[in-house]
């Protein structure tokens, strides 16, 4: 697991960034900090992601398999 | 000695001349020619090429040694094509069946016994008799309470375990077994083999039936393909009507050809037409589990998956752009706020600077009502010491100090000569 942690905790610190900069409360000074953060979380997400993603397409012949089975 | 004399005087008559006599009068009466028709119970039957039947009256108590019997037969040329025609319609002479034979009296000398020879059976009457006997069984069956007990037994919701009472040789099992083999599931089949027509074959399958329950399948399928009524008698027999009544296990049929229903039918759990009929039943019991307990859920997860994934990527695209937008915003309002605050630095360094221009004009114009070359033009003048320095006392000078007077249009030197106070 990454230093963004979980899914759910990453998701998370994701939408407290987002909403900080909804409700304005981003200083210039923070922004650039602010941004590559959520910038390494959605990375960090996408990547974990697209793992998931190939995993669950080698599984999903199988399971197809199982489905289509008459 | 005594003598003894004929009690009558008639001819004393050897053994075999009696007989002679006896069948003659017998045939004279009820001999080929004169056939008649005798009805009796079935007391004893037994066929060997030839058939015999021991004929009593029907209703007479076997513990009755004086009740009447007729030993009746029916030769081999006879009895062949009338069984056949019994096995048409399902019926075979059992012990007692009520029957209606003709044929003439046969005397038989060698064992002192007087017979009689079938030609001709009564086959209505006895499908008659069998239809009555059916429905006595089956009313029996009904007031125990046996003709729904096997109904009443669970099923297997996947019955994989599959115990097959059927005669390995025949179209029906290989009918039966065709269709569980190629359905694809994993059926593990327990044959107990049997005789599935004639005598022997009603016990064998009820103790089969007795078997395949105790030793624990899932079911128990009765197979038999098509054939005559009287091939598939068996299955009317009460020994298996009452087997398949105390199974624990659910018992299914498959016998004979679709219209065709034995009593085993009747008491069965399930019942289908034909043996290939069943085999797809208990196939698609076992698909249709597969198919809600596997392959429903196995698509649903696999859906699930896809919209979990695909929430996910949507998630995070729109995070993605949220997040660049919400940084170009914030980017933008600061440079707007810049912008904004040079803007207006720029307004009060002009009005400042406007402000600071009106007040030097003020300025000077004010001094200009100074500026001493408009005082040297008046005729005023400006005396300089030598040093430069405005002369404005008397006590900076010196009687034949040199100063410079300066008028409107030019200078000179002077001396001073004397000095003189105000």
């Amino acid at each position: 697991m990454s230093d963004t942690g979980n899914w759910n905790e990453a998701a998370n610190e994701l939408n407290s960034i987002v909403a900080s900069f909804d409700e304005g409360e981003v200083s210039v000074d923070e922004l650039f900090a602010k941004l590559e953060r959520a910038t390494t979380i959605i990375e960090s997400l996408e990547a974990r992601l697209e793992t998931t993603k190939a995993r669950v397409e080698e599984l999903a012949p199988r399971i197809a398999r199982v489905a289509d089975d008459e | 000695m005594d003598s003894v004399e004929p009690l009558v005087a008639q001819p004393i008559l050897e053994v075999g001349e009696f007989y002679e006599l006896l069948t003659a009068q017998l045939e004279s009466a009820y001999g080929r020619r004169h056939p008649c028709w005798v009805r009796g119970e079935v007391a004893k039957v037994y066929e060997k090429s030839h058939l015999y039947v021991d004929l009593v009256d029907a209703g007479s108590s076997s513990s009755d040694s004086k009740r009447p019997v007729l030993n009746a037969h029916c030769w081999a040329s006879q009895w062949n094509p009338l069984k056949r025609k019994l096995a048409a319609d399902g019926v075979s002479l059992q012990p007692g069946m009520i029957v209606n034979f003709f044929g003439y009296v046969d005397v038989y000398a060698p064992q002192g016994r007087i017979g009689f020879t079938v030609t001709e059976i009564d086959v209505a009457g006895l499908l008659g008799d069998v239809a009555r006997r059916r429905q006595e069984l089956i009313a029996r069956l009904l007031s125990e309470g046996l003709l729904d007990a096997n109904k009443k037994v669970a099923l297997s919701p996947v019955p994989l375990r599959v115990g097959l009472v059927a005669s390995p040789q025949t179209e029906g099992y290989s009918d039966f077994t065709g269709q569980l083999l190629n359905s694809g599931f994993g059926f593990a089949i327990v044959l107990v083999k049997t005789a599935v027509q004639g005598e022997a074959a009603p016990a064998q399958i009820a103790q089969a039936i007795a078997t395949l329950d105790a030793h624990g399948v899932d079911v128990i399928c009765l197979v038999r393909g098509g054939g005559s009524k009287g091939d598939l008698a068996s299955f009317d027999d009460e020994r298996v009507a009452r087997a398949i009544a105390a199974s624990g296990t659910p018992v299914f049929t498959g016998i004979g050809h679709t219209g065709d229903e034995s009593i085993a039918d009747l008491v069965a759990h399930t019942r289908a037409i034909t043996p290939t009929k069943l085999g797809e039943e208990i196939a698609r019991l076992v698909a249709n589990w597969f198919a809600t307990n596997v392959r429903s859920p196995a698509l649903k997860l696999l859906g699930a998956a896809e919209a979990l994934l695909d929430e996910a990527t949507e998630y995070l695209g729109e995070r993605r752009r949220t997040m660049i937008f919400a940084v170009r915003d914030r980017l933008r309002a600061e440079q707007r706020h810049l912008a904004s605050t040079q803007q207006r630095l720029l307004m009060q360094s002009r009005h400042l600077l406007a402000t600071a221009t009106q007040m030097l004009a003020g300025n000077r114009q004010l001094l200009g009502a100074y500026d001493p070359k408009k005082r040297l033009a008046q005729g005023w003048s400006i005396v300089s010491a030598e040093n430069g320095a405005v002369v404005r006392s008397l006590a900076t000078i010196k009687v034949g100090d040199q100063v410079r007077v300066t008028l409107s249009d030019g200078s000179f030197a002077s001396t001073v000569n004397e000095k003189n106070g105000v």
